[in-house]
C-alpha cells in the first residue's frame, strides 16, 4: 500500500482532493490510500505514518522550502500540487503526477 | 504594479510563516478551539436565543438550572488563558524541538507563579483570605500574559536543557524516571526566574505583572483592534495574500488571531453575565459578516458563476464549487478559476469583503444586527445560520442573505468579462496532451507499487 499524504493549512480543501484521488485510485483498484492533513502537524505524521508521496496544496507553497529542509533524511518525494489541477479538483492528474514522483524516486 | 506587492507579500508571508513564535501561538489556540465550541454549546442551551426560553425551563427546572450549563462555560472559555498557556507551551516545544509536554507544564506553572493565590474577601462573617485562583486572572484578560510567559518559560527550559544542565541517571534507570530527572535543573531555572519577576512586580505601582501587560500591551492593542480601520487592514492583506495563492488568513491571523480572540472572549463573558456587549469587532463577526464562502466572499461569485455564465470551464468550476463554497472552502475557485494573479477579478475579491465589512458595522451601529455574543462556531457553519447563532437575531441571518446577493451584483460585471474570453478560448481550443496524460493506469504493474 502507498500512502499518498496532502497537506494545508488546515487540511481542509486538500481534503476535498484527497478524497477524489481515494476514489480514482479505488475505481482502478491501485494499492493507494490518499489522505490530507494540516500542515502544522506535518512532522508528526510523517514519523508515524511514513507516508511514500507528500503533496501540499498551492495555497502553502511558501512553505515548500522549509518542508524540503525539515524533511531531507527521510527520502520522500515533496511536491506543490499544480494550481489549475487543484482547482479544477483534478484528482486523475494529481494522482497520475504522484505517481511518476514516487517513480522517480524509487530509481 | 502587481511585481511589486507580490515581492512585498511573498517574503512577510514566509516570514509570518515560518517564525516559531507566531506558529506556536497560532497553533496554540487550536488546541482550544473544539473546547470553545462546546462550552459555546453549553452556553446557548442555557441562553438560547427564543423568548420564554429561560421562563420555561425555570417552571420545570426550578431556580438555578443555568448555573448548570455556567460551570461548563467557566471551564472552558473561563480558563481560555490557562489553555492558551498550555496549548502555546506545548506547540512552541514542539517547534524548537524539545519535550513537549514537560514544556507545557512549565509555561503553565510559571503562569501561575505570577498571579495572586491568595484573595482576601469581605463577607457578612467578617473578613479574611483563603487561597484561590481568581478567574479574572485565567480568562481573556490574562491571555496576553499567558502566550509571552509561555514562550519565555519554554524557551529557558530548553536552552537550559541543551546546554546539557541536566541530571543524568546511570543506565538500567529506566528511561521515564530518567526523563523526569532530567527535567529537573532546568525547571527549577525557569521558575526561579518567574520567582524573582513577581518579587520584582511587587515594588512596582502595577503589583502583578498581570496589571502590567493588560495596561501596556493588552488594552492598547485591544483598543487598536476593536476598530472598523485595523478590521480593514486585516480583510484587505487577507484577500491579497490569497490574491497570490497564500492562504490569506493562516498568515494574517499570527497576527491578528490573539487580539481577536480576547474580543470575542469579552463578549462571550459578558453575555453570560448579562451584561451589554463590549465590541463589534469579534473573530465570529469577522468570520460571518465580512466573507461568505471564504475569502474575497465567493459564495456570491459562486452563485454568478453558476446562473449567469456560459462558458464550460466557469460553469462546470461553479458546480464543483458550490457545496464546498456553503461551508467556507473556496480554494477551487482560487485556484482554478483562477482569482490567483488575475487583475480582472482582483478588483471585486477585495472590495466586495470590504463592503461587507462596512455595512455590517453599520448595521451594528445601528442596532439592526446585534452584536455577535462571541459565542464559537466552527468557520465553515453555513451562511444564515451562522448569522443566527452568532448574534441570537433571525434578522443577522436575513441580512447575510442580503449581503450574499449584493455580492452577486458586484461580482456580475467582472466575471462576465472572464466568462466572454473563456468562452473564446474554448471555441479556438485546441487539444494538447502532456506527458502525464500518457501514463494509463491500467499500465501500472504490480512492481510499481
Amino acid at each position: 500500500m502507498k500512502k499518498i499524504f496532502l497537506f494545508c493549512s488546515q487540511g481542509m480543501s486538500t481534503s476535498l482532493l484527497a478524497k477524489k484521488m481515494q476514489d480514482v485510485a479505488e475505481k482502478h483498484k491501485l494499492p493507494i490510500e490518499v489522505k490530507a492533513f494540516s500542515h502544522g502537524e506535518i512532522e508528526g505524521i510523517v514519523e508515524k505514518l511514513n507516508p511514500d508521496c507528500i503533496l501540499l496544496g498551492p495555497q502553502v507553497k511558501y512553505l515548500y522550502d522549509e518542508t524540503v529542509k525539515k524533511l531531507k533524511d527521510c527520502n520522500i518525494p515533496i511536491a506543490v500540487i499544480d494550481s489549475l489541477d487543484y482547482g479544477m479538483m483534478d484528482a486523475e492528474k494529481v494522482l497520475k503526477k504522484a505517481i511518476v514522483l514516487m517513480k522517480k524516486n524509487k530509481k | 504594479m502587481f511585481k511589486l506587492l507580490e515581492k512585498l507579500l511573498m517574503p512577510a508571508a514566509e516570514k509570518l510563516g515560518k517564525n516559531k513564535i507566531l506558529i506556536a501561538i497560532r497553533d496554540g489556540f487550536l488546541i482550544s478551539t473544539p473546547l470553545l465550541i462546546v462550552g459555546s454549546i453549553f452556553l446557548l442551551l442555557a441562553n438560547f436565543p427564543i423568548s420564554g426560553w429561560e421562563e420555561f425551563w425555570t417552571k420545570i427546572l426550578g431556580e438555578g438550572w443555568d448555573m448548570w450549563f455556567v460551570n461548563v462555560s467557566r471551564a472552558t472559555f473561563g480558563i481560555i488563558a490557562l489553555l492558551s498557556c498550555l496549548g502555546t507551551g506545548y506547540a512552541y516545544a514542539r517547534e524548537i524541538k524539545g519535550d513537549k509536554i514537560q514544556s507545557a507544564a512549565v509555561a503553565l506553572v510559571s503562569f501561575i507563579i505570577l498571579m495572586p493565590t491568595c484573595i482576601s474577601f469581605e463577607g457578612v462573617k467578617g473578613s479574611g483570605t483563603i487561597s484561590a485562583l481568581a478567574f479574572e486572572y485565567v480568562g481573556s484578560n490574562g491571555i496576553f500574559l499567558a502566550l509571552i510567559v509561555s514562550v519565555v518559560s519554554v524557551k529557558i527550559f530548553n536552552w537550559a536543557y541543551e546546554k546539557g544542565w541536566t541530571i543524568k541517571m546511570p543506565n538500567g534507570v529506566p528511561p521515564a524516571v530518567a526523563d523526569s530527572f532530567a527535567a529537573l535543573i532546568p525547571s527549577s531555572i525557569v521558575i526561579g526566574f518567574f520567582f524573582l519577576i513577581r518579587i520584582g512586580f511587587e515594588f512596582t505601582t502595577f503589583e502583578t505583572a498581570h496589571k502590567f501587560i493588560y495596561t501596556v500591551l493588552q488594552m492598547p492593542l485591544q483598543g487598536i483592534g476593536n476598530t472598523l480601520g485595523a478590521q480593514m487592514v486585516y480583510s484587505t492583506f487577507g484577500s491579497l495574500f490569497w490574491f497570490f495563492g497564500i492562504n490569506g488568513p493562516a498568515v494574517t491571523n499570527t497576527i491578528f488571531g490573539p487580539i481577536m480572540k480576547v474580543l470575542t472572549i469579552e463578549n462571550l463573558e459578558a453575555f453570560q453575565a448579562g451584561l451589554p456587549l463590549p465590541n463589534i469587532f469579534t473573530g465570529p463577526f469577522s468570520d460571518f459578516f465580512t466573507c461568505y464562502g471564504g475569502g474575497g466572499s465567493t459564495l456570491s461569485l459562486v452563485i454568478v458563476m453558476m446562473l449567469f455564465c456560459k462558458s464550460k470551464r466557469i460553469t462546470q468550476l461553479g458546480k464543483l464549487s458550490i457545496v464546498p463554497g456553503i461551508f467556507g472552502i473556496n480554494e477551487p475557485i482560487i485556484f482554478g478559476l483562477p482569482i490567483v494573479l488575475n487583475p480582472v477579478l482582483i478588483v471585486p475579491f477585495i472590495v466586495v469583503p470590504s463592503v461587507n465589512l462596512i455595512l455590517s458595522t453599520f448595521a451594528t451601529n445601528l442596532g439592526i444586527i446585534p452584536y455577535t455574543t462571541g459565542v464559537a462556531l466552527p468557520w465553515t457553519t453555513p451562511i444564515g445560520f451562522s448569522g443566527y447563532l452568532a448574534t441570537g437575531s433571525l434578522v443577522a441571518g436575513l441580512w447575510q442573505i442580503g449581503l450574499l446577493i449584493l455580492g452577486c451584483f458586484i461580482y456580475y460585471p467582472f466575471i462576465k468579462m472572464l466568462d466572454k474570453k473563456y468562452l473564446k478560448d474554448e471555441e479556438e481550443a485546441t487539444n494538447s496532451e502532456s506527458e502525464i496524460e500518457d501514463i494509463s493506469f491500467e499500465d501500472l504493474s504490480a512492481e510499481d507499487f
